[in-house]
């Protein structure tokens, strides 16, 4: 009895408590172009080994060209999307290909926004 | 030694530095370099510091044994022994002639009571043979017994530029040589020698005497273990929802910066280099990869190729040991499936 009555209270004290400040709440990605190039990342990374290897057989003076011919067909044999060049680093909030600062990996129109709001850490305007 | 130098009666020590100074500087005035003369110099020069009580108590104790002496020697006066080498043979060692020559030659060249200066000088000069007697024979000092048990660990310079300071929470055992693992052994045994070098190290605590100052811990604790049954999902839904309630908001910014180091936002500090890499591997695993490459020819330009391969991956700090036979793995079995291939060439 008791025991339940401190579990009600608990429970309701709980639905009291503030939740913490709520941010943008970002569920999808922000076009099919972002998405795309989140495959391409996925499967770059689990790729990653196995070209490493089979290029180290490529890019080779020692062992015979026959098998580095050989080697040539397998990698192209592989995904296309498994080839880290495809990937491109765009712009994490609005998805823009180019203009995009690597360090903030923003395009250059939201990184001045939020520097201009001081949201942006260690940020100032130049002025010398 | 250690019963002269102790704590100082300042009167009596400055009295004693006094006479004896006086007395040098007197010999000195007059000229003569007798051996007589060269001992009282030095007896003159030697700068005594007496404690007060053990004073107090040799006076005690030499007016006790005068006492006893005394009624020895009213009891038989056959075995008297004459009273002017009782104080020479009080503690049973009799003192060198020339020094209490000495000594009555400095205490009659002060001023004060000479009877009394002299018998304190002789008292002074017993104990110096006594303390050294028994230094000797290494009787009564404790610390010998435990500096003997002590060796100091050899370091070499080369080692030492390598210490790292701040390294100081390790553990040493019994022997002091064996140490718990962690994670980079050659970080630990420097730490080990840094710490061994400034102090001297116990070859081992068990052995010498028993000092029986601590009683051995009971081990009910260890026994006393209560038989837990997995956690009930109702008791996982009660403990989390005990902890949700509980937690309150942070109240300053300490309190914040806790949350996030228990929730993963925060990295520890001071910051660890590895954590994420729990790489038990030691050093030599590492490096020495060849005995990975029985399986492959040993001629041919694959040989050559995998030699270069292991030569790369001993210089990779990133992968671990088992990511590098992993590598070498894969290489053999590619190998393997171009068989054909390689012979028809």
């Amino acid at each position: 009895m008791a025991a339940a009555a401190l579990s009600w209270a608990l429970r309701a004290a709980r639905q009291v408590l503030p939740s913490p400040c709520p941010r943008q709440v970002r569920t999808y990605y922000v076009d099919w172009r972002m998405l795309r190039d989140v495959k391409r990342r996925k499967m770059a990374y689990e790729y990653a080994d196995l070209r490493l290897r089979i290029n180290a057989i490529r890019k080779n003076s020692i062992l015979p060209k026959e098998l580095q011919e050989v080697a040539d067909k397998e990698i192209t044999a592989l995904p296309r999307d498994s080839c880290p060049v495809r990937i491109r680093n765009r712009c994490v909030l609005t998805s823009r290909p180019r203009g995009v600062k690597r360090r903030w990996r923003l395009s250059r129109i939201v990184f001045r926004h939020f520097a201009d709001h001081a949201e942006m850490s260690g940020v100032q305007r130049a002025m010398w | 030694s250690t019963s002269s130098v102790l704590s100082t009666d300042k009167d009596k020590s400055a009295a004693s530095k006094d006479s004896t100074t006086e007395g040098a500087s007197k010999k000195k005035e007059d000229g003569a370099e007798t051996p007589k003369q060269q001992l009282l110099d030095i007896i003159g020069n030697m700068k005594v510091e007496v404690s007060y009580r053990k004073k107090l108590q040799q006076l005690k104790a030499s007016e006790n044994k005068k006492q006893a002496m005394s009624k020895l020697e009213g009891l038989d006066s056959a075995g008297s022994v004459p009273q002017g080498t009782t104080e020479d043979t009080q503690r049973g060692k009799p003192l060198n002639p020339e020094l209490v020559k000495a000594a009555s030659a400095v205490a009659s060249s002060l001023p004060n009571n000479k009877k009394q200066t002299e018998s304190e000088l002789l008292a002074q000069l017993r104990r110096h043979e006594e303390t050294t007697d028994k230094q000797k024979k290494g009787g009564t000092i404790n610390i010998r017994n435990i500096i003997s048990e002590m060796t100091i660990k050899r370091q070499s310079p080369a080692q030492r530029g390598a210490r790292i300071t701040g390294r100081i929470s390790l553990q040493l055992d019994e022997d002091g040589q064996r140490i718990r693992p962690e994670r980079s052994s050659a970080l630990s045994i420097d730490s080990r020698r840094y710490f061994c070098f400034f102090f001297f190290v116990y070859r081992s605590l068990k052995v010498g005497k028993r000092l029986n100052i601590f009683t051995k811990a009971s081990r009910e604790s260890e026994h006393a273990l209560k038989t837990v049954f997995s956690p009930t999902i109702w008791d996982l839904e009660f403990a989390k929802e005990v902890a949700a309630v509980t937690a309150q908001p942070p109240r300053n910014g300490f309190e914040e910066m806790i949350q996030w180091t228990k929730e993963g936002i925060l990295w520890e500090f001071p910051i660890n280099n590895e954590v994420g890499m729990e790489d038990d591997a030691e050093f030599h695993e590492h490096i020495f990869l060849e005995k990975h490459l029985e399986a492959f020819p040993k001629e041919g330009p694959i040989r050559h190729f995998m030699e270069l391969v292991i030569c790369g991956l001993s210089k990779n700090p990133y992968l671990s040991v088992k990511q590098k036979i992993e590598h070498i793995e894969w290489f053999q079995k590619y190998f393997e499936e171009k068989k054909e291939l390689i012979q028809e060439i």
